[in-house]
């Protein structure tokens, strides 16, 4: 499901095809290198962390700012196989094994033996229980962020140093998924017990790295724990996170090999800057980003009460066609459904055609589209506004593109580009006829993927403004659903109703992820989600 | 002159306070709010309640007047409390980016003054010569580009011709000057370029409005030596304004120098600021306001003090 490969657009000039070519080899080459050499010791891994979190407690914060130069330093009960490309196979981290009881209800985690906090203590079930205490159930004074995605949880126990039992009201089918959240990192339960707020200021985890220092608006660094329960790991003896906010001083980073690599993404035009500069020194991985921007229409203003009218803004795009376009100079690509391409619950191709908006037949989408709104009552030439966030990639050209498809079906839509904080508000508060919305998790899984869609009060990020009950019972199938087949009927329901029947939302294309990183840096795949596969345990420097 | 001195020292007090009201009140107009950024991090939902609690821990359930008060108070006790965002002291936010800053607008004078008053001299002296254009061309081109502009262009032909980026991280001129040179070297010459255009321009016109002043006839007709009637009686009462422009845009370089300071991945002031503001930082953006305040009231105190120096015809009342 991710592209590895280079594909570029027809008028790139020839030396950008060689240096793709080139890159293509070295990348193949790396794979096989990867899985036949043995990782070589030593060397700091330099990169660019874009942005700062607020503060340094996972269990309070969203944003990769946080995960990517800390999660080095922390383990997790579960996390998502470093090397799945789909980004969804869970495996344990503290967690050796785990055992799931009959009805759904109960999970056993058998905790490694043998792994220390950095300050040389013990890690047993009593610090598991106590961090997801604190996630779970968060005193009056504490934030949890993702609280909500824990509501099955009834009690947690820790009846022996190495068992930690989940007990659950009902059957979650994202717990596993949940469990492996890149946020919940497992901290030390005397420290929360003498203060809950220690870790919003202080840094002290199990991984495999160990804190050095946070210079704030400049870099942080870590270096090798020597005592990391995996054996012979990490690999590298320390890392180092440059803080770079601007784009361009990003790519002129790693251009000029002061950074091995950017974690969360380049635009393909940065991507072939790289490529150019570096040639065979770089290598390029490339995958569907689980983020997509979507088209939120208000149904409390019309015509968007009126399926047919918000049916015919879906016909009208040309997907497919506007993947080739915009893939070029956006970070889009791909065409989906409500789940990443290529992942387990993904829309097959054939499904997905069947979808309204989804036909290779265009031609007839917009015939359609053009039926509809005349049956609707909107007359030809309607003009409305679609509101966008100030935020040029890929809001901008995508947003260009729903203007044009639109006026093809005799539509014209104003584009407002306004700041993000007025965008978001006026989303919330329903002040807008036609915007741009996005949806982005931190795993690729349908309870955290479908959560926004469901009924205005249900959830708090629901800028369509709509009750459906249908919708929300198909959530709650889904989400209970434990045999994964029954689950994709469920989620195909879903979708079928959000996407087609309903039209409440429409889905433009999927987020494209494009990593151009130092050839040197090996044993790192990249996953669908850049929120995942930070641990830099078994990521080596081959020189 | 003490007394002067201590009169102006007074009157900072209530331009400070003026700055206090505008910016705390400015604040709150603008939309948004620290509470819903600070949990709306990459697309994710806020719940409510966890925004009301950071409310509370904030102190912006409170009314206004309230929290004007409280930091106020603070203010005076020269306490500028946290930071919103990020829950650390304002003075150590501040102090890890004020080295940075100031370096820069320090090293960026420098080259300004190098650069500016020789040539605007030389530029005067030799009117409507060749040098005189050069050195206006040299002017209005600095005028016309901006120095964040030329910052690229260095970093593009650095990267391009030398495959060489500056250091990314600041380390301090004592720990290791090669490596604190080769960083801020080039935002100095982009920003230094940009400011000389200005004091160049404006050490040209006062040179040449000094030069056709009575005394200096005088003293050329007395036969003073040229270079004396430069150094001594020229360029000295030619300062005044040129002082001014340079004094300004000092103050200004510590917290304005927000773009350069993105293209070359400086940790200064300014790019706090941009932070600070983007987040809606309340308590940040106003320490950095009143800072930056400060400095402009301050380093215009001590511009009126060296008028004196320069020019015994001012005398303070």
């Amino acid at each position: 499901m991710t592209d590895v490969r280079r594909r570029d657009a027809p008028g790139v000039p020839r030396h950008l095809f060689v240096l793709a070519a080139v890159s293509i080899v070295m990348l193949l080459a790396g794979r096989g290198a990867d899985a036949q050499e043995r990782p070589r010791y030593g060397g700091e891994l330099v990169y660019v962390v874009p942005t700062e979190p607020a503060s340094y407690d996972g269990h309070r914060e969203g944003t990769f700012a946080l995960v990517h130069p800390l999660a080095p330093v922390y383990s997790t009960l579960l996390r998502f196989d470093p090397t799945d490309r789909t980004g969804t196979k869970v495996v344990g981290d503290l967690a050796e094994s785990w055992t799931v009881a009959k009805d759904g209800r109960t999970y056993t985690f058998k905790i490694r033996r043998g792994v220390r906090f950095h300050d040389g203590s013990d890690l047993t079930s009593k610090d598991v229980k106590a961090s997801y205490d604190k996630i779970v159930n968060p005193p009056a004074d504490v934030i949890s962020f993702r609280k909500g995605q824990y509501t099955a949880i009834e009690a947690i126990e820790a009846p022996d140093p190495t068992t930690v039992i989940f007990r659950l009201k009902w059957p979650a089918a994202s717990l596993i998924t949940a469990l492996a959240s890149p946020f919940n990192w497992i901290y030390k339960a005397d420290i929360l017990a003498k203060d809950m707020h220690w870790y919003e200021t202080h840094v002290m985890g199990s991984g495999a790295f160990v804190f050095v220092e946070h210079v704030k608006g400049a870099y942080w660094a870590g270096k090798k724990n020597p005592s990391y329960w995996d054996k012979g790991k990490p690999y590298l003896d320390g890392y180092r996170a440059l803080v770079v906010k601007d784009g361009n001083a990003q790519v002129a980073a790693v251009r000029a090999e002061r950074a091995h690599v950017q974690f969360r993404g380049f635009t393909p035009a940065e991507r072939d800057s790289i490529v150019q500069a570096l040639g065979p020194k770089v290598t390029v991985q490339e995958s569907p980003w689980d983020c997509v921007l979507l088209v939120g229409m208000n149904h409390e203003k019309k015509p968007w009460d009126d399926k047919r009218a918000r049916r015919a803004l879906t016909l009208a795009l040309d997907r497919y066609q506007g993947s080739q376009a915009l893939s070029k100079i956006a970070i889009v690509k791909s065409v989906g459904g409500v789940q990443v391409p290529g992942t387990p619950f993904a829309t097959p191709p054939a499904e997905l055609e069947k979808l309204a908006g989804y036909s290779h037949d265009t031609a007839k989408s917009r015939a359609e589209a053009r039926r509809l709104l005349k049956e609707a009552g909107v007359p030809e030439g309607f003009a409305f506004s679609l509101k966008n966030r100030n935020v040029p990639m890929p809001y901008e050209p995508v947003a260009i593109w729903l203007v044009d498809q639109w006026r093809r079906v005799g539509l014209q839509a104003r584009h407002d580009f306004i700041e993000s904080t007025k965008w978001e508000a006026d989303l919330r508060e329903g002040n807008y006829e036609v915007a741009v919305d996005t949806q982005c998790s931190y795993a690729v899984d349908p309870d955290l993927d479908l959560y926004k869609f469901q009924s205005m009060g249900i959830s708090g990020n629901n800028y369509g403004r709509y009750v459906d009950q249908t919708l929300d019972d198909l959530y709650q199938k889904q989400s209970r659903a434990l045999d994964a087949e029954e689950r994709k009927k469920w989620v195909r329901d879903f979708e079928r109703r959000l996407l087609d029947e309903e039209a409440h939302y429409a889905y433009t294309l999927q987020w494209h992820r494009i990593i151009p990183h130092s050839a040197k840096l090996r044993g790192w795949t990249i996953t669908p989600s850049h929120f995942v596969n930070n641990q830099l345990d078994g990521v080596w420097l081959s020189e | 002159m003490i007394k002067y001195i201590i009169k102006r020292l007074l009157l900072m007090i209530p331009t400070l306070f003026g700055v206090a009201v505008i910016i705390f009140f400015l604040m709150r107009i603008v939309p948004g709010d620290i509470v819903e950024l600070r949990f709306a991090g990459e697309s994710a939902y806020a719940q409510k309640e966890n925004l009301d609690k950071e409310r509370v821990r904030l102190g912006l359930d409170k009314p206004i007047w309230q929290q004007f008060l409280t930091w106020i108070g603070g203010l005076l006790r020269l306490d500028f409390g946290t930071s919103m965002w990020t829950g650390a002291p304002i003075t150590e936010e501040i102090r890890l980016r004020f080295a940075l800053s100031l370096q820069l607008a320090i090293m960026a004078t420098i080259v300004a003054i190098l650069l500016a008053i020789p040539l605007g001299v030389i530029a005067a002296l030799r009117q409507d010569t060749w040098i005189d254009y050069t050195v206006r061309i040299m002017s209005i081109a600095g005028l016309a580009t901006p120095s964040f502009w030329l910052g690229i262009v260095f970093i593009l032909g650095l990267l391009i011709v030398f495959k060489w980026l500056p250091p990314m991280v600041y380390t301090p001129f004592w720990v290791n000057p090669v490596q604190n040179l080769a960083q801020l070297i080039w935002p100095a010459l982009a920003v230094g370029y940009r400011y000389s255009a200005v004091a160049t321009r404006m050490t040209r016109s006062a040179m040449l409005e000094v030069l056709r002043e009575d005394y200096i006839r005088t003293a050329r007709a007395k036969g003073l030596w040229e270079k004396l009637i430069l150094s001594r009686h020229a360029l000295k009462n030619a300062m005044l304004p040129v002082l001014t422009v340079i004094a300004l845009e000092f103050a200004f370089l510590i917290g304005g120098l927000v773009v350069t300071e993105q293209v070359f991945n400086l940790n200064g002031l300014g790019m706090l600021f941009v932070e600070a503001v983007g987040h809606r930082d309340y308590t940040l953006t106003q320490a950095l306001v009143m800072l930056v305040a400060f400095v402009f009231i301050f380093v215009n105190f001590l511009v009126d003090l060296t008028y004196a120096w320069l020019d015994p015809r001012i005398r303070f009342r």
